[in-house]
This record gives C-alpha cells, sequence and structure tokens, in this order.
C-alpha cells in the first residue's frame, strides 16, 4: 500500500506521458490490426515478451536468451509473412485514420448481405448452396473447391451461382466477410428416407450438415424456397427475419447491431483501459520494480551571497551523493535534474560551516537521498579589498658554479592586487612565477608574471600583470668565513 | 697699478665664496645634528661569506650547496650601545630573528642561517631597531 501511495505522489508528469503516449501507440496497433492476422501474432508476441521478463527476473538466463531471440525472429516473420496484411491496414487509411481513426469494423459475418442475397436468388430461382463452418475442419470433408477469399457482397454471391458460372453448382463457404471457398464439393447424404422433392443439392448439404457442425443455408432452383440445415435439424426458412436469426446464431450474436456497436465501443474502451493498465504496470516494472543504489558526484551551487562578499575558499567543490530508486529512472537522471544547493544569505565574514541534508538537494520524483558524503561544508567569504603590495622574483634552479646572481630590479617593484581582505591582511609580498636561472649566464632583462597564490587574487585593473626583470650576473670569488 | 688691480679682483673674487661656504656648513652642522640622534643604517648586503669583516660574493640567489646564508649590515652611525633585530623571513613567514648588538661610533655586524633542503624558495630579511621600527628590508633567493 505503501509502494502504491509512494508511487502517486512521487509520479513525474513525464512519467504520465510516458504512458500515455505508449499506450496510445498500442491502443492505435489494437485498432488497426484488431480482427487480423498480424494482431493475434503480435498478442502472441506480447505473451512472449513478459514470460521472457518473468523469466529475467527469475534468473533465468538461457531462458531469457531464448525468449529475446525468438521475440526478436517473430518480429520479423510478422513483417515478413503479414506484409501484404499490415500494407492494407496502412495504405488504405488515410493519416488521420491511422492516429485517431476508429472504424467499427464488422467482425461478425455480415448477415444483412447473405440474407439480401439469399432471398434475391430465391426470388430468381437461382439454385445456391452456403456453408458456414462451426468448428469442425470441413478440408477433409469437402473436396474440390475454388479458393476465392474475396469480400463479401451480395453481387459476388449472386454471381457464384449465376447458372453461366462454373462453379454455381457447387458450395460457396463463408467465413467472417469472406467468400473463402467457390465450387466446392459437398459430401452426398446417405439417407435413403429424404422428401421426393430433394435434389442433388439438398442431399449435399444434408450430407455435410450430418457430418460437421457447419450451417448450410440451400436456395431450391426449382422452387426457390430457402432450407436451413445444421446437424440433422433441416428447416425451411420463409423469411430474411427468420435467416437472419438463424446466421445469427450460427455465429454466437443477436441482430440487435446498435448494441453490437455499443459493444464494439465497449470492447475498445475496456481495450483502451487494459492497455493503460498494463503499460503502467510494465512501467512501474521497469522503474521502481528492483531498487537500485547509484553514487552521483554533484557540484555545489551558492545561492544568495552578499554581493559585497566573495567566495574565497570551500573545503569542497562538489559532494558524492548516495541515491536510490528505479534501476531505470536513476540511469535517465540528466546531471541538471540534481542540485546541491547552499544558500549563504546567513553567511558570514570568515569561516562558515554547513551541514549539507536532504533540503540542500534537489532530486527527481522516485529518486531518494541515502547519504551525502562528506555532510559538511566549510565556506569562506571575505570582503575583497585592494592592497599595493611590494614584489619579489621567485628564482629557482641553478646558474652556473663560478656565477653569482648579484642584484636584481623589478619594474613596477609594487602591485595593486584585489583580494578578501582576511587573505590579504597576512600578505606582505607578492612574487612572481618561478623564474629559472639555469640558462643565465650574464647580465640582461625579462618580462614575467606575477604568481596570484591564493587563485581568488586578481591583478587590480591599474596594475600590469607583466613585470621587467632586470638582473646583473657576474663571477664569483671564494667565500669563506 | 696693475698689481693693484689684480689685488681687488683677487679679494672680491674670494669673497664672493665665502656666504656659500657658510651656508653650506650651516646645513651640514644642522644635518649633522639630527644624523648623530638616531642611527645611520649603511650598506645591507646579502652574502656567502665574510671574510676580514668584509661580506664576500654579495648576491641575492643562493644555492643550498654554499650551506649558509649571511646578511652583512654596517651602520655609520651609532649614537649609543643599542641593539637590533634581523628578521628572516621565509615567503611570509617568520623564520628565525637574531638580536645583534651595536657599539657606538659605527659598527658593522652579521648574521646567518644554516640552509636546509626546506629553505627553499624567495626570502627577505627585515632589520629592525630595538623599538622594532623597520630599517631595511632585503630580499633574496634560496635554489636547489
Amino acid at each position: 500500500m505503501s509502494m502504491l501511495a509512494s508511487f502517486f505522489t512521487n509520479i513525474r508528469w513525464q512519467d504520465i506521458l510516458d504512458i500515455l503516449v505508449v499506450s496510445y501507440f498500442l491502443f492505435r496497433l489494437y485498432v488497426l490490426f484488431r480482427g487480423t492476422h498480424v494482431f493475434r501474432v503480435i498478442v502472441g508476441i506480447g505473451f512472449l515478451w513478459i514470460f521472457q521478463r518473468i523469466a529475467g527476473y527469475m534468473g533465468l538466463i538461457v531462458t531469457t536468451w531464448a525468449m529475446q531471440g525468438v521475440i526478436a525472429f517473430a518480429a520479423i516473420i510478422i513483417i515478413i509473412v503479414f506484409r501484404n496484411e499490415i500494407r492494407n491496414v496502412l495504405q488504405v487509411k488515410n493519416v488521420g485514420a491511422i492516429l485517431w481513426g476508429v472504424s467499427h469494423k464488422m467482425v461478425e459475418t455480415p448477415v444483412q448481405i447473405i440474407t439480401g442475397s439469399v432471398y434475391e436468388m430465391a426470388k430468381r430461382r437461382i439454385g445456391a448452396l452456403l456453408v458456414f463452418p462451426g468448428k469442425d475442419v470441413l478440408e477433409d470433408i469437402v473436396q474440390g473447391g475454388v479458393p476465392w477469399k474475396g469480400v463479401l457482397s451480395k453481387e459476388m454471391v449472386l454471381s457464384v451461382f449465376w447458372p453461366d458460372n462454373p462453379v454455381h453448382d457447387g458450395a460457396a463457404i463463408i467465413q467472417g466477410d469472406q467468400i473463402v471457398e467457390v465450387g466446392a464439393i459437398l459430401p452426398l447424404s446417405r439417407k435413403s428416407d429424404l422428401p421426393s422433392s430433394y435434389g442433388t443439392r439438398h442431399r449435399a448439404a444434408l450430407g455435410l450438415a450430418e457430418k460437421t457442425d457447419a450451417l448450410i443455408i440451400l436456395v431450391s432452383e426449382e422452387s426457390g424456397k430457402v432450407v436451413g440445415m445444421k446437424g440433422d435439424q433441416v428447416r425451411e426458412i420463409n423469411n430474411n427475419i427468420e435467416l437472419e436469426k438463424i446466421l445469427l446464431a450460427n455465429t454466437g450474436t443477436s441482430g440487435d447491431y446498435k448494441g453490437l456497436r455499443k459493444r464494439d465501443k465497449l470492447n475498445l474502451v475496456l481495450a483502451a483501459m487494459a492497455i493503460v493498465l498494463f503499460v503502467a504496470g510494465t512501467w512501474f516494472s521497469f522503474s521502481r520494480g528492483l531498487e537500485t543504489l547509484a553514487t552521483l558526484e554533484v557540484p555545489i551551487e551558492y545561492m544568495n551571497r552578499d554581493p559585497n562578499m566573495e567566495l574565497i575558499a570551500s573545503s569542497l567543490n562538489s559532494v558524492n551523493l548516495d541515491l536510490s530508486g528505479g534501476g531505470t529512472l536513476l540511469k535517465s537522471i540528466q546531471p541538471e535534474q540534481v542540485k546541491v544547493r547552499v544558500d549563504l544569505s546567513k553567511a558570514v565574514v570568515g569561516l562558515n560551516s554547513y551541514t549539507i541534508t536532504s533540503e540542500n538537494i534537489t532530486l527527481p520524483p522516485g529518486i531518494a537521498l541515502r547519504r551525502v558524503d562528506p555532510p559538511v561544508l566549510d565556506v569562506t567569504l571575505d570582503i575583497p579589498i585592494v592592497k599595493a603590495l611590494p614584489l619579489q622574483v621567485d628564482w629557482v634552479g641553478n646558474l652556473d658554479e663560478d656565477l653569482i646572481l648579484e642584484a636584481v630590479e623589478l619594474k613596477p617593484d609594487r602591485i595593486k592586487v584585489v583580494g578578501g581582505s582576511k587573505i590579504l591582511e597576512k600578505i606582505s609580498t607578492m612574487y612572481t612565477e618561478k623564474v629559472a636561472l639555469d640558462n643565465l649566464k650574464i647580465s640582461g632583462t625579462m618580462l614575467v608574471k606575477v604568481a596570484l597564490t591564493p587563485a581568488s587574487l586578481k591583478v587590480s585593473g591599474d596594475s600590469k600583470d607583466r613585470l621587467s626583470i632586470s638582473y646583473v650576473i657576474r663571477k664569483r670569488v671564494p667565500a669563506g668565513d | 697699478m696693475l698689481k693693484r688691480w689684480l689685488l681687488v679682483f683677487t679679494i672680491l673674487w674670494v669673497g664672493s665664496f665665502v656666504p656659500a661656504e657658510l651656508m653650506a656648513q650651516e646645513n651640514a652642522n644642522r644635518v649633522t645634528a639630527k644624523v648623530e640622534s638616531e642611527l645611520s643604517l649603511g650598506v645591507v648586503v646579502m652574502c656567502e661569506g665574510i671574510k676580514d669583516y668584509a661580506p664576500v660574493n654579495r648576491a641575492i640567489v643562493f644555492s643550498l650547496e654554499i650551506g649558509k646564508v649571511y646578511c652583512f649590515s654596517s651602520f655609520d652611525h651609532v649614537p649609543q650601545e643599542t641593539v637590533i633585530y634581523h628578521n628572516w623571513y621565509r615567503n611570509d613567514r617568520l623564520i628565525t630573528t637574531k638580536r645583534l648588538a651595536l657599539q657606538r661610533p659605527q659598527w658593522s655586524t652579521f648574521s646567518s642561517i644554516q640552509l636546509r633542503e626546506a629553505d627553499k624558495g624567495p626570502w627577505r630579511l627585515v632589520i629592525k631597531d630595538k623599538t622594532k621600527k623597520v630599517l631595511r628590508i632585503v630580499k633574496f633567493s634560496i635554489t636547489e
């Protein structure tokens, strides 16, 4: 419960957007591909992925590896095998339809088309045999059919059974909104007690009904009567309403199209909710599922410093923050999201000590602070002043043994330095940068810079930071007391 | 006649110098009176050694190899027996203070330090009188 509360209190707007974007993407995939083979395969891959995650959490290395391979392979297979289906979905629709359009697909058999076609054929005395497969497989029973796979329409049904059509004597197998096969030869019933009015078409219809759970609708060429057969039931259908009911009963749906549309909408809403829950769960498992520890080195920022004071020294430039949170969240932390700020509004001239606590630290939501190392910060503030100081050359190295550096003259011999009063108070001489003696053989002049130590010191604007050194070198005489 | 004129000219010529000499003498007396009451520091040098009461190898940079550095200071006028101080600073840190006695009327004295590895860097020597008034500052360096 506390985890759930923490989830809602720590969630960022980026996380909500993250979940919504992915959810909407998956929802669009669902809307575009529902009812297609691609969708079923995608769902299958989804389950495989969940399985792979579970295997990963359980530490099943080989299983995880195998699942990854299968998923990658399946993704490629989808694109290759179902390329036409994918192309149909993406090409037929315009961009708007792909991004936000919702087509309420007729996923059931288009009953009205069939009903209209059947009674049109009955009216014209066109013999017809329509097969609506149930759960039984018809491939072994039905023979000689011509694959059609045409979208169901009244005109197509009429043309299939048109007397001059070579396949008009066979049966048309209808699945969903497609005429799958035409000219199919059905097994004839061997019953001997059939009415004399039954011809070959009736016998064939009865033969299939006896062997499978398919619904067969027959239009008699002689009488124009419509007969429905399923199992051992044979029923004359007198009007289109009755036929509609039979067809709907066979597909397991009612004839209420408004209800169907409502159900379709409800399905979409449920799918959307399921997707959001799935994505949120996935996000949660990624971001919060396993707590991870990480250490970040974060520079210290100073706020509200008195403009008359200068920060002369600090014991730390950065601190190490031990953080905990979801591994993904920790990995996604940007440097600008973590701040360590010290308020200098109450600082005084001299040394100020601060203990860095969570109040000084800004962290992104979902990340918790475990430790600050080191926790104490010493900051020295001072009021900058200008001080004129004598200069001295900082010689290094050695002259040749027989030489002596007898005198030196610096121009200028004083320099104005800007720095903290506490620091300058302790400084009575400024030194040049180190000047090497090793190469000096005779008297001469050179230019050198001032060594500003500590680094907070600056040369005042009206002083030069380059100095001229004139030095005198002469031969040594033996020394003694 | 000529001799008389030459005599007059000579008297006038010599006479024209008399007031200037008298004035110079007067000034000198005043300065001397002031100086006589004060300690007067003359030469101050850093050197590698002292020989015959004089500095040897005056320099401003000394190698550790020479082992010792001397500061020789000569006072032109010492009105009374007194002491002075040689304060040795490395960077801005006072390393040692040497107290040296002075005898009237003139006196030269020196102090020295033994050089160690840690002594490398810029140095200065500050000479102060017994009232701690700074009389002179000398800068030098110790190198490897």
